[in-house]
């Protein structure tokens, strides 16, 4: 914690070396969890490059009241929905179907190549979002319930049944490939 | 294994990681945005530094010791390139003074005041036993006056001051560099002389005060900044002396720093070898008075030495060098910097909840626990053997050790004073080198008209002579 305050509090004096640290630091997770919600790679990308410029742009004003992984991881979670809607508005314009655009493959099939995963993948993306982003901010984020519930503007109990729920459609989804 | 379990496992895999083209062309993106608005953000706002510098206490010392070097940058006024006579008779006669007397009465305004302070300052130099101050504070707003004793103690190394108002004393130990430099002022005038005739003055026409005929020296000399750390942006300085006696009966000072600070000051009521015992310079503090709590810490060290080891903590702190090193600048950085630690303890007690069960050791693992910052795990190693005091001397200790610990930062500052007051021309490259550029220059002094040493910015030093540092300028 004392790290990211000393950190923010370079970089609201300017120092270049602290906000590379930030991104060094954070990118990674930032990435993950971007491509986790959206499934798709360059959104991801613009994504976390979005909320890395924000963060520059309120750095001066920041109070940080968490730790500084929360806040932008936070951040990425705000961006991945707006960006969700944009994109559905613009998909429904062109498309009305939900599916995946072509060529837009997801990180997880990309970068991983692995079979089971990219069944997960799939799976992921036919669950609805909003148990979705339970799970990926629970599993990646790391977030508690609380922290869900609060972005998600619900209760901790509903949040906790979202992950629940999303986590027995991925089952149903995979139920022939994963084994007990 | 449980089905749900797996699915979680799996979806922990599922890492995604940019090749190294994708995040450097991602990095170089972010940073080119982070210069731009670095630019826009230098040339459209201006920090609220009366904000930042007078919350801190700190900031308070070092405003204060600004005002120190004012009172003494003002006595080696007496000086000059033009023939000299007049004042070379002054200094002979001020030479032969073993101890006087003078009162004087500053204003200070400005940004780094939170509020006009008047002063009025009841001053005694002995060569033999060292300098006394009565030092009264008042705030023009409520009238209300403080009141400070100081102490000057050459031979025992010791600075004290005594505040009657709390009952409270500090005393603070000082090293060899300024305890001869002490010396110097003290009782070495010719040393004095030396660096003042290095400054330009006009004589002034005579005229009577008080009944007496005087004859004026001024001086706007710009080198006299440098006796502040070059930031003030004029400073004059009248000196009267009694045409008869040639001995000084008036002097007036104004100092003029922007919007951070303007000093204005009269020194009057000289008294020339006035009879003093060692006993006079004997503070006496009674008994019911307590130290406070930095009693002991040492004062900043003036060494390069001393101002690496500042640079280097500062660095550690903040990734980056001071932007620069002229007192007012520094005091703001630092006050900022001790401000953050402050807020960082603060939210860790708050995070910790009620510690009022705790013991002091408990306490101390407990932050040593919690924290990710090597000043604040060094501050709890160093404050080991606490489990016998009671929670206020804890306290007392704590913010001691804290004074001790962030002491090599002033000396930063002290020794770029030094560098600036002896004249050996001092550049400062802290806004554009950083802990990094160990190929490029920090800092810079001359040493001899052809000899430079030179600090780099991974804070080893050189001494260059002045071939070798014309080809490093190249």
């Amino acid at each position: 914690m004392i790290q990211d305050r000393l950190l923010i509090f370079r970089c609201k004096n300017g120092c270049r070396a602290a906000f590379r640290r930030i991104y060094e630091m954070y990118e990674s997770d930032l990435r993950t969890l971007a491509a986790n919600l959206l499934d798709d790679k360059a959104a991801a990308e613009d994504v976390v490059h979005d909320v890395f410029v924000s963060f520059l742009k309120v750095v001066d004003r920041l109070e940080l009241r968490s730790s500084l992984a929360g806040y932008l991881k936070t951040c990425v979670a705000n961006r991945a929905r707006d960006y969700l809607r944009t994109r559905q508005r613009q998909t429904i314009a062109v498309n009305n179907a939900e599916q995946v655009i072509p060529g837009n493959d997801g990180p997880v099939r990309l970068v991983i190549q692995s079979e089971e995963l990219q069944k997960l993948g799939f799976a992921m993306s036919k669950i609805p979002y909003e148990q979705r982003e339970a799970i990926v901010l629970h599993l990646h984020g790391q977030m508690k319930f609380k922290t869900i519930a609060r972005l998600q503007n619900v209760s901790i109990k509903t949040a906790h049944t979202r992950y629940r729920a999303g986590l027995d459609g991925l089952k149903l989804i995979l139920n022939s490939e994963v084994q007990e | 294994m449980k089905p749900a379990e797996k699915i979680e496992r799996l979806i922990k895999k599922s890492r995604y990681k940019a090749s190294p083209d994708a995040y450097n062309k991602a990095l170089g993106s972010f940073l080119q945005a982070v210069d731009e608005h670095e630019r826009q953000k230098s040339a459209l706002t201006e920090p609220n530094i009366r904000r930042i510098i007078m919350k801190h206490p700190i900031t308070k010392l070092a405003a204060a010791a600004v005002i120190i070097i004012a009172v003494l940058a003002s006595l080696p006024f007496i000086g000059g390139k033009k023939s000299g006579i007049a004042l070379a008779q002054v200094l002979e006669k001020i030479e032969q003074a073993r101890a006087y007397m003078y009162t004087m009465e500053m204003k200070m305004t400005g940004k780094l005041m939170p509020f006009a302070q008047e002063s009025k300052i009841l001053a005694t130099h002995s060569d033999d036993y060292g300098v006394k101050w009565y030092w009264e504070n008042t705030d023009p707003n409520t009238g209300k006056t403080t009141s400070l004793q100081v102490y000057l103690l050459p031979e025992k190394k010791m600075a004290i001051t005594i505040m009657p108002e709390t009952k409270q004393y500090i005393r603070m130990p000082f090293g060899d560099e300024l305890f001869t430099r002490m010396k110097q002022q003290n009782n070495d005038p010719s040393e004095m002389i030396r660096q003042i005739m290095k400054c330009e003055y006009t004589e002034l026409d005579r005229t009577v005060i008080d009944g007496v005929e005087v004859q004026g020296f001024r001086t706007t000399d710009p080198d006299f900044k440098g006796a502040l750390g070059s930031d003030a942006t004029s400073i004059e300085l009248t000196l009267w002396v009694d045409v008869e006696t040639r001995l000084p009966v008036l002097m007036e000072m104004d100092i003029n720093s922007g919007e951070q600070m303007q000093v204005t000051g009269t020194t009057y009521d000289f008294r020339w070898n006035v009879p003093v015992q060692a006993i006079d310079f004997e503070p006496n503090i009674p008994e019911d008075f307590k130290p406070f709590s930095t009693d002991g810490v040492m004062m900043p060290g003036m060494t390069e030495a001393d101002a690496v080891e500042g640079l280097r903590l500062f660095a550690e702190m903040t990734g980056k060098y001071p932007k620069k090193l002229n007192m007012m600048d520094l005091a703001q950085e630092i006050a900022a910097l001790n401000n953050i630690l402050m807020e960082e303890l603060k939210k860790l007690k708050e995070e910790m909840g009620d510690t009022t069960e705790m013991t002091n050791e408990e306490l101390r693992n407990a932050v040593m626990k919690k924290t990710e910052s090597t000043f604040l795990k060094k501050l709890m190693e160093d404050m080991g053997g606490t489990t016998e005091m009671t929670n206020e001397e804890f306290r007392n200790a704590l913010m001691k050790k804290t004074m001790e610990i962030m002491r090599p930062l002033q000396s930063i500052g002290f020794f770029y004073m030094t560098l600036v007051a002896d004249k050996k021309e001092p550049v400062y490259y802290g806004e554009s080198v950083g802990p990094d550029d160990a190929d490029k220059v920090l800092l810079q002094w001359k040493v001899s008209d052809d000899h430079y040493r030179v600090i780099f910015g991974d804070l080893t030093a050189e001494d260059l002579t002045a071939e070798q540092w014309k080809e490093f300028e190249k």
